[in-house]
This record gives structure tokens, sequence and C-alpha cells, in this order.
């Protein structure tokens, strides 16, 4: 139940801060606050209560799950189910949420209980997406989460946010109708097959398929994860959104949005069809590859603060991209930790860009410089985060572009050299950023309040994180082993088309926890 | 060519004339009279079948005569538009329909 | 016909019979909400009636008229949307201060005519319906004679309905010759001879100019030329009523109709089908960028969402049937709420819509433009609404039949869709308020128990959006047992 109840609470408290903000907007604040507050003291307990599950071997990846029919006509049912993966997504989700609501605290001034409800919707329907195993109820909240994050971006965003709110709505929209179409394929395929027609992703993980239909159908996937993510070139919509956005939007954006992309693919398209991603991985890591040095070299073109920003989430998401079809333990919890350190770093960097807009008015490089001298508290907490984003050892992204790198060099040497490239080139722009905004020559009309104690808190909470899985990730690592390790059994990398008789769990003992089958679900005392 | 494809024939004939003035007149009376033509097109073929086809039992008779009603139902109301459109307008002429466009 | 048909017929007669006292209250006593109450009490007798009938079981009356649950239950959801046009007027024509007690007279026949189009077996009584329902709406178009544009497209309407009705005439003619009758039993026949009989060409031309008639009044292209015109020009009720009621009851006659014959990727039938659905999605998509009056617009878009219909109805199986009375019952709700926004905010002058009419409405009036959002986001198929069940069951029919090609032109032009929905959205809730073209809140006694009306309709409308957008299982329930008596 406890997976239902983080589903549904972000829904009710959203109503509620809208509610509630009619008439106090401060109310509506505090009671986003609370409410993901709550969320995250509740997925403390779950954390605390289940790690020993992670570390028992037998126990099978999920946690928790809830199996209700939904629409049982069609073979839809409510299947949300959580392994250490989806654990730590969700973690992200409710953590991320906290902070964009403080970080809106000063910034957003209109419509502040509508602006409540559109962001804990959007967190809600996150939180669902992580945990979702039925391809329907996976799509149905992939696509729901779009229309509050289109108004986030469209109402209380910056200069050309209607341009930038459409252009993602559309390119989301186009992506995830091609997946729906594959799933559907899937599902009929499926249905064909067994004579059982369903969406449950346990039971299509079985289904045999020709190579060129797994293709086509791992494409539909693909558009959509791709655009999610995004891999070069459908992310012309990530800098327009991540710009226009108000912060609170660009911090979801950048740190959980994007993320799905990265998710999906761990999560359905590379086991669904394990055959066809892997023939293909060498053209996508060759994208990935791309993504990593163009989204560097565009973001040292840039004039505008948030634009580098986002550029360097193109960057970053590069790197997991290569993760994910290097396909070994290594590179994938090199991938999860970029998942959650590019999140809080990048985010805090939003973050700071939205102070400083908050304050200057501006976003443009050109009109900073020698901030540090106002404002030597931001520049140092800015200085932590550009550290992080360029891999600096001890914070948690060099940990996982370590990772990703180790782990790609394995199963290709020329994609990895030259993503190391990537690395470097981090380290140039990220320093030059700080040069430009906070070091070099003093522009005498700019003065600039420095931070408060509520923004200082918030930025340190963010860095936190980072610093702790630098140092010590293992924990991190020893919760998503499990269900990675599930994955990564279904998807062997050069085997043979998989037999059912050894990967597909029957239907009838699925719902059965029966050792360490990758297939088997366990049934904890949340599923009563 | 049996004596049922003349009928026919000439049925399309009168059919493709009619159509031709609704789409080429401007007089909205014209138009309707045009509509009358195709619908009697229509009646020939009917009547002409039912009487030539075997085992048809007449119905295509009684399909025309259903049509005969309908249609007169119909240009009754087509003119009194056409009237309450003079009132109007002082003009029968359908150039004069080009306020919506796109 | 028995008196065991004569109870059968209880919906038309009660339909029929509430149509005359509703013409007669009016000419002794003019009092517009009298009217309307005759009318909603005439619909809601209609509606008892349903289960009556249902109860006695499928019943054919006649060769003409079968009465099926697949008849009534259209029936059911026809007279349920005419109610919702019936209050939306009442509103509407209290704001213009007419009190037209023939409009309703004429609503409660053109309900007639597309319950006879449901229930019919047989041309006579295809073109019967069509008729009524035609000639009804000639006039209920260009009904309130204030303003040259609804007498404009009352005349169009009627040029090119009557003209589509003679080429529908004709093609039953040529049917009628090859196959020797009238009836859908006749169809039934050609399913068991197989594609042999339906390749000659005088059938296969009947059946063209058949679907001349029927694409017409789908509104579909080519056949699409009246649909934005007829959708600007008519007064807003009239306009959903047009959307509604007269398209849903040709989709279901068509749905009965074509079922019966063996439809195959080769026939020259299906592929005209295909071609039109192909192109309606196209063309009603791109066509709508292009409009900046909301009424056009949603004619454009009405014109795509009858092309996702075809695409389900071309598709094979029970799923396919199921689909397509899904999306059009969600089309239905969808269209009457859309319509139903525009109304409400119409003024006496004209109607509301143009783009600009809803510029920062979520400010001025943000449960209406709530509503108008989440209908729009319905069209656009959008989760949690029923919008995007319809259309997720409608690929589903398709993937099912692996219509990949009409699956693809679907999912690409539906994303232009979401593109001119959201130029409305953004209007009503980024853009600043502009004057509206008439006083906000219409002082008026009668004017405002209008209102009241039309706010409950829209308050129905959303709360149906958002109830089959998240449940939908007694829905497909029923028309699963609905559709099982289809051939």
């Amino acid at each position: 139940m406890i997976l239902i109840a983080l589903i549904a609470w972000p829904f009710v408290a959203g109503v509620a801060a809208w509610i509630a903000g009619r008439r106090r907007p401060h109310v509506a604040r505090w009671v986003s606050v609370l409410a993901m507050g709550a969320g995250l003291l509740a997925l403390a307990v779950v954390w605390i209560v289940k790690a020993p599950d992670f570390a028992l071997s037998g126990h099978g990846p999920f946690v928790a799950s809830v199996h209700v029919a939904w629409v049982p006509q069609l073979g839809i049912s409510f299947f949300v189910a959580a392994d250490g993966l989806s654990l730590v997504m969700v973690t992200l989700c409710y953590a991320l949420g906290l902070l964009a609501v403080l970080s809106s605290w000063r910034e957003v001034t209109t419509r502040v209980g509508f602006f409540h409800f559109m962001l804990l919707w959007t967190i809600a329907a996150l939180v669902g997406v992580f945990t979702a195993l039925d391809l329907f109820l996976f799509y149905f909240l992939f696509e729901m989460m779009l229309v509050p994050m289109f108004f986030l971006i469209a109402l209380w965003g910056h200069e050309r946010r209607v341009y930038a709110a459409v252009k993602f709505f559309l390119f989301t929209q186009i992506g995830g109708l091609l997946m729906l179409v594959a799933i559907l394929a899937l599902y009929v395929i499926h249905g064909r097959q067994t004579g059982v027609y369903t969406f449950d992703y346990l039971q299509l993980l079985g289904t045999h398929l020709s190579m060129a239909t797994a293709t086509w159908l791992m494409l539909g996937f693909f558009a959509a994860f791709a655009v999610k993510l995004p891999a070069v070139p459908l992310h012309t919509w990530l800098p327009d959104a991540h710009t226009q956005a108000p912060t609170a939007g660009s911090l979801v954006l950048a740190g959980l949005l994007i993320k799905i992309g990265a998710y999906g693919m761990i999560r359905f398209m590379v086991p669904l069809f394990p055959q066809a991603a892997f023939r293909a991985a060498p053209v996508f890591m060759g994208l990935a590859v791309l993504g990593i040095l163009y989204g560097a070299v565009l973001a040292f073109a840039q004039r505008d603060l948030k634009r580098l920003v986002a550029y360097t989430s193109v960057s970053h998401m590069g790197f997991v991209l290569l993760a994910i079809f290097a396909w070994n333990t290594l590179a994938l919890q090199g991938a999860v930790l970029e998942i959650v350190c590019h999140a809080f770093s990048t985010g805090a960097l939003f973050a700071i860009v939205g102070l400083m807009q908050e304050r200057l008015h501006t976003r443009d490089m050109d009109k900073m410089g020698g901030l540090w001298l106002t404002a030597p508290r931001m520049g140092a907490v800015a200085l932590v985060f550009a550290l992080a984003s360029l891999g600096l050892p001890s914070l948690g992204n060099f940990v996982a572009e370590f990772l990703i790198l180790i782990g790609s060099w394995r199963v290709s040497e020329p994609a990895t050299v030259l993503a190391a490239f990537g690395l470097v080139a981090a380290t140039i722009y990220s320093l030059w950023l700080i040069q430009r905004v906070f070091q070099g020559r003093e522009t005498p009309a700019v003065t600039m309040p420095d931070l408060t104690l509520r923004e200082g808190v918030m930025l340190a909470a963010m860095a936190a994180p980072l610093l702790w899985l630098g140092v010590y990730p293992q924990p991190l690592f020893n919760a998503v082993r499990p269900g990675l390790a599930a994955l990564q059994q279904r998807a062997v990398r050069g085997a043979p088309p998989p037999s059912s008789a050894v990967l597909l769990p029957p239907p009838t003992t699925r719902a059965a926890p029966t050792g360490s089958d990758a297939g088997a679900v366990s049934m904890s005392g949340d599923a009563q | 060519m049996s004596a049922v494809d003349w009928y026919l024939t000439l049925a399309t004939g009168l059919f493709c004339i009619g159509a031709y003035g609704v789409l080429a007149r401007r007089n909205v009376i014209l138009i309707v009279m045009s509509l009358e033509l195709m619908l009697n097109a229509v009646n020939i073929a009917l009547v002409a079948f039912a009487d030539f086809l075997p085992g048809a039992a007449g119905r295509g008779t009684f399909f025309a005569l259903f049509i005969i009603t309908l249609a007169a139902a119909e240009v009754t109301v087509g003119l009194a538009i056409v009237v309450a459109n003079y009132r109007y307008s002082r003009s029968v002429q359908a150039d004069e329909f080009s306020e919506m466009k796109g | 016909m028995t008196a065991a048909g004569v109870v059968t017929l209880l919906p038309f007669i009660a339909l029929t019979l509430s149509a005359v006292v509703v013409m007669l209250a009016g000419t002794f006593h003019t009092s517009h909400r009298l009217t309307v109450g005759l009318t909603l009490g005439g619909l809601a007798w209609t509606l008892a009636m349903l289960p009556v009938t249902a109860a006695r079981g499928g019943r054919q009356v006649t060769e003409l008229l079968l009465l099926d649950d697949y008849t009534l239950f259209f029936i059911g959801l026809l007279v349920l949307t005419t109610a919702g046009v019936v209050l939306l007027s009442y509103g509407y024509l209290e704001r213009r201060e007419s009190h037209p007690h023939d409009y309703y007279t004429l609503l409660l026949l053109a309900t007639l005519g597309g319950a006879t189009l449901v229930a019919s077996t047989h041309f006579a009584s295809f073109f019967l319906g069509l008729e009524v329902l035609s000639v009804s709406l000639y006039t209920l178009i260009a009904y309130p004679r204030l303003h040259a544009d609804f007498i404009e497209a009352g005349v169009k309407y009627l040029v090119l309905a009557a003209a589509t009705a003679a080429f529908l005439l004709f093609g039953m003619a040529l049917v009628y010759a090859e196959l020797g009758t009238m009836s859908l039993n006749g169809f039934a026949l050609l399913h068991v001879t197989g594609g042999g009989a339906a390749d000659t060409s005088l059938l296969v031309g009947g059946f063209v100019l058949i679907i001349v008639g029927i694409g017409f009044k789908l509104g579909v292209v080519p056949f699409h030329m009246w649909t934005p015109d007829i959708y600007q020009g008519a007064p807003a009720p009239v306009t959903a009523f047009v959307a509604t009621v007269s398209k849903g009851a040709m989709v279901a006659l068509l749905l009965r109709y074509f079922r019966g014959v063996s439809l195959n990727p080769h026939d020259t039938v299906w592929i005209v089908f295909a071609a039109i659905a192909a192109a309606s999605m196209i063309a009603g998509n791109l066509l709508a960028l292009l409009q900046s009056n909301v009424k056009r617009l949603l004619a454009y878009s009405s014109i795509a969402h009858l092309g996702y219909i075809l695409v389900a109805f071309l598709a094979v199986g029970r799923t396919a049937a199921v689909a397509v009375g899904f999306y059009l019952v969600a089309y239905f709700v969808t269209t009457l709420g859309a319509f139903g926004v525009v109304a409400e905010l119409s003024g006496a002058e004209r109607d509301a819509d143009r783009i600009d009419d809803y510029r920062g409405l979520a400010a001025r009036r943000p449960l209406l433009a709530a509503t108008f959002a989440l209908v729009l986001f319905s069209l656009a198929g959008i989760p949690l609404t029923v919008g995007f069940l319809g259309k997720f069951y409608v690929v589903n029919a398709g993937a099912r039949s692996q219509l990949w090609w009409l699956l693809i032109v679907l999912v690409a032009t539906s994303t232009i869709g979401l593109y001119y929905y959201t130029r409305i959205v953004v209007a009503m809730y980024v853009e600043q308020p502009q004057a509206l073209p008439s006083a906000p809140r219409p002082a008026r006694l009668g004017a405002i128990a209008g209102s009241r009306a039309s706010d409950a309709v829209l308050i129905v409308v959303a709360g149906l959006v958002l109830f089959l957008g998240i449940y939908p299982a007694p829905l497909i329930r029923l028309l699963e047992h609905v559709v099982a008596g289809l051939p």
C-alpha cells in the first residue's frame, strides 16, 4: 500500500495546495513543503525497514508491489512495484520536489496555489512512472505529466515561455505516441502467441519477436525515451524548455523528467528487446558520444547562463546513454549514480541561476563578472557544484562517470576515448562559467545580495548527497544491484534469443515468491 | 445493350446534368431545380430496375414514391430558406454567400 | 405491423409524440421555460421507453427497422446528447431574447431522424432517417434569422446535403440493380458469397456513391467542405448537434451496414475508406492549424476525429466495433463540452468564436476555462480524459488488424492536433484578458436560469470526461454487450 500512498499523496496535496492557495499563497507553499517532507520521511522509513531486503539474494528484486485489475477487458491493471532502482528514483522525486518548492518560494508570486498544484501533480505522475510495471499505466502517467509541466513552463516561465512549452509538449508527445504504437504492437503480438492480452510488463518480457519486428518496436520505445533523455539530434526542445521554465520547472525537468528516458531504457527498452537493442548499440553509443561532445561544445557558445547549464545536461545525459548500451554492471551502476548526482548538481546550478536572475534580472553572462566580491557565499556554492559537474574526485559525479567509462571501455574502446574528451570539455566550461560570472572584471553597476539562510540551507542540502555519494556510494549500489541484476539477467549481450522455458515465468507462478527467478514478484507485507 | 441499360444511361445522363447544374448555377432557385433533376433521374432508374429485375417485387417503385415525397419536403424547406435570405439580402445569387472563408 | 411491433417501437413513438406536443404547446402558450421543460420531458420519456423495448429482446419491425441492443444504446446516446443540446440552447436563446418553440420541435425531429438511421436495416429507412434529420437541420441552422451567417450556412448546407443525398440515392439504385434487394440482408448475402459478387463495376460504383452520401454526413475529406462553414455559421448549440447527433447516427449506421460486407484490404471499398480516413486525418489537422476562429478550428478537428473513427472502423473484429463505439461516446461528450463553452460565452450579437474572445478566460471565468481546457485536452488525447482512452482504443484496434500505415498517420497528425488545441489553452491561461463581445454575466432572470442550465451540462460533461477517462470498464462492458449483435 505504501506505493499507492506515495503516488496518491502528491495528487491529494496538490489539490489541497490549490484550494488553500486561493486565499493565502503562503499556505500553499507550506502545504507543499509539508507534503514533500512527509513523503521523504515515509521513504526514509521504507529505506530503513527494507534495507535488509536488498541484501538478500533470494528475495527477488521487488520489495513492494500492488496489482489491481483496472480495465480487465483490455488486460490493463494497476500494477506498481518498486525495486531498488525504482525506490531510488522515487526518493529523488520527493527530494527534488521539496527543493523545487523551496526554490520557488520567492520566485513565484502569481497564482501560487495553482503553481503548487501543477508542481505536485507532476511529482505524483513521476512517482507513478518510476514504479509502474504495467505498460499502459506507464504510458498513461508518462503522458499525463506533460500537462502540468506544460503549464509550469507556459505560465511561470520567462520571455519565450509559450514557445518553449509548446515545443516541449509536441516533441514529447510524438515520441510518446510512437511508443504507444510499439506498446500496442507488443501487446497484440503477445496476445496472439499466448492468447493472453495483457500490458503486464513481466509477462510481456517473454514475447518471441523476429529480429525485424523487435527492431521496429525497439525504435518506437527509443523515440520516446531518446526525446526525453535527450539524445542528439532529438534534444532541441531541451535548451528552450530548461531556459524558459521557472527554477522549479528547470529543477524538475533536469532532475527528474529527462531521467525517465534513462529509466525507461534500463527498465523497459533493453529488457524487452535485448537482441535488437544490442545490435543497434553501436549506433546508439555513437549518438551518446555525439551528445557528450556536442552538448559540451554548445555549452561554450552560450551567453545565456541558464542555456549553458541546459547544454551541459545534454552532455551528461550522453554519458548515461553510453552506459545503458554498454549494459554491464559497472556501467549501469555508474548510470544510476550519474542520474542521482546530475539531478542534484545540475539542479543546484539551475537554482543558483534562478537566484541570480531574481537579483540581477538577467541571465546574460556578459553583464556579469566579479560577483564574488558582492556575493562570496553564492560564488563558493556555485564553485562546488561546478566542480561536481566537471567531475572532481570526492564528488558523486566523478565516481559515476568513472564507472561509466570503465564499463563502456569493455564494450567499445573508441567510444570511451571520445567520451573521455567530454570530461575535459566539462572541466573547461565549468571553470569558464565560474570565471566569467564570479571572477573577472567587476561590473560596477551590478550589486547582488548574497544568499539568505533559506537559500543556503537549500543548496547545502543539495551538496550533501553529492559529497556522500562521492565518498561512499556503496549503499546506493547495494540498493540498486538486485534490480539491475534481474534486468541484466533478462538481457544478456551476445546471448542467443531467450528461450521462454528459462526466462519466462509461467503466468500462474508470477505472483509467487520463487527464489532468484528474475520474473517473480516478491509480495511483501505491503501488497496485502 | 439491353433495355435496362438504356434506362440506366438516360438516368445517368439526367443525373449528371443535374449535378452540373448544382455546381455551375449561381441562382439558388436554379440550383434547387437541378437538385430536383438529380432526384428524378434516380426515380427513373429505380422504376426501370423494379420493372426489369426478376424477383425484385417492385420494391424500387415504392422507394421512388418515398423519394418523391421527401424531395417535396426538402424543396419546400429549401425555398423557405431562400425566401428568408431574400428578405435579408434582396438577392438569390449564390455568389453572395462568400462571407465565410478558410 | 403487430401489437408487439408497436411496443417495440415505443421509443420512436415517444419521440414523435413529444415533437407534436411541443409544437402544439407552443401555439397555445409561448413560455420558453415550458417548451424546454416539455422537450426534456419528452426526451426523458423516450429514454424511459428504451428498457421497455430492450426487455422484449432484439426485434425486427417490418423490413425497415431493427431494434436490438445496439440500436437502443445509440438511441440512448443520441437522446442524452440532445438533452444536453436543449439545455445549452435554453441559455443561448434566452440571451438572444427569442422564445422559439419550433426550434425545439425541430431538435426533436432531427433526433428522430438520427434514431431512424441507427435502427435502419433497409435503404428506405436509411433515406427516410437521413432526410428527416437533414431537413430539420436546414431549418435549425438557419434558425435565428438574426445574422446573415446563419442563413448563408443554412443555404450552403441545404444545397450540399440535397446533392449528396441524390448521390446516395443513385448509389442505392445501382446496388439495387445488382443485388435485387434493398435490405441489409442482401448485404449479408454478399458476405456469404464472398468477394466475387462484390467486384462488379456496377456494385462498386453503387457503393462508392453511397459512400459519398455517408461521407458527406460524416464530414470527412473530400466531402468536408461544408463542415467549417456550417460550424462557423450555425448557432453554437446547433453546431454541437450537427457535430454529435448527426455524425454519430451516421457512424452507427455505417458500422451496421458495412460490418455485413466482407471488407478486406484488397476491396475497392476498403481502399476508398482507408484513403478517406488518411486524408481526413491529414487535411483536418493541417487545416485546423490555419484557423483563428474557434468554431472553424473545431470543425477541422472534427474532420480529423472522424478520420480516427474510420481507422477503427476499418479494423476487424469485436475490438474494432467497441473502439468505434467508445471513441464515439468520447467524441460526443467532449464535443458537447466544447460547444457548450462556446455557447455559454456567446453574446446576443455574435458567437464567441474568435480566439481573442478566449484570452485571459482563466482569470475571468476560471471554472469555465478549466472545463474548456479539460475538453480540449480530451480532444487532443491526453491521459486522465476520455479522449485518451478513445484514441488508445482506436490504436489498439488498428494494431490488432495491423493497419500500421494508418496508425503512423494517426500518430503524426494527432501531434499536430495537440498544437492547435494548446493554442486555445495558451490563450485562456497565458495571454491577457480582452473585453468580451457582450456583457460577461447576463442580468435577466431567464438568462441566469439559462446559464445555470449550461453550467449543469458542462459540469456533467467535465465529470464524464474524467470518470470515463479513469474508469472506463463499465462503458466497455456495455459496449461489448451491445456490439455482440452486429454481424
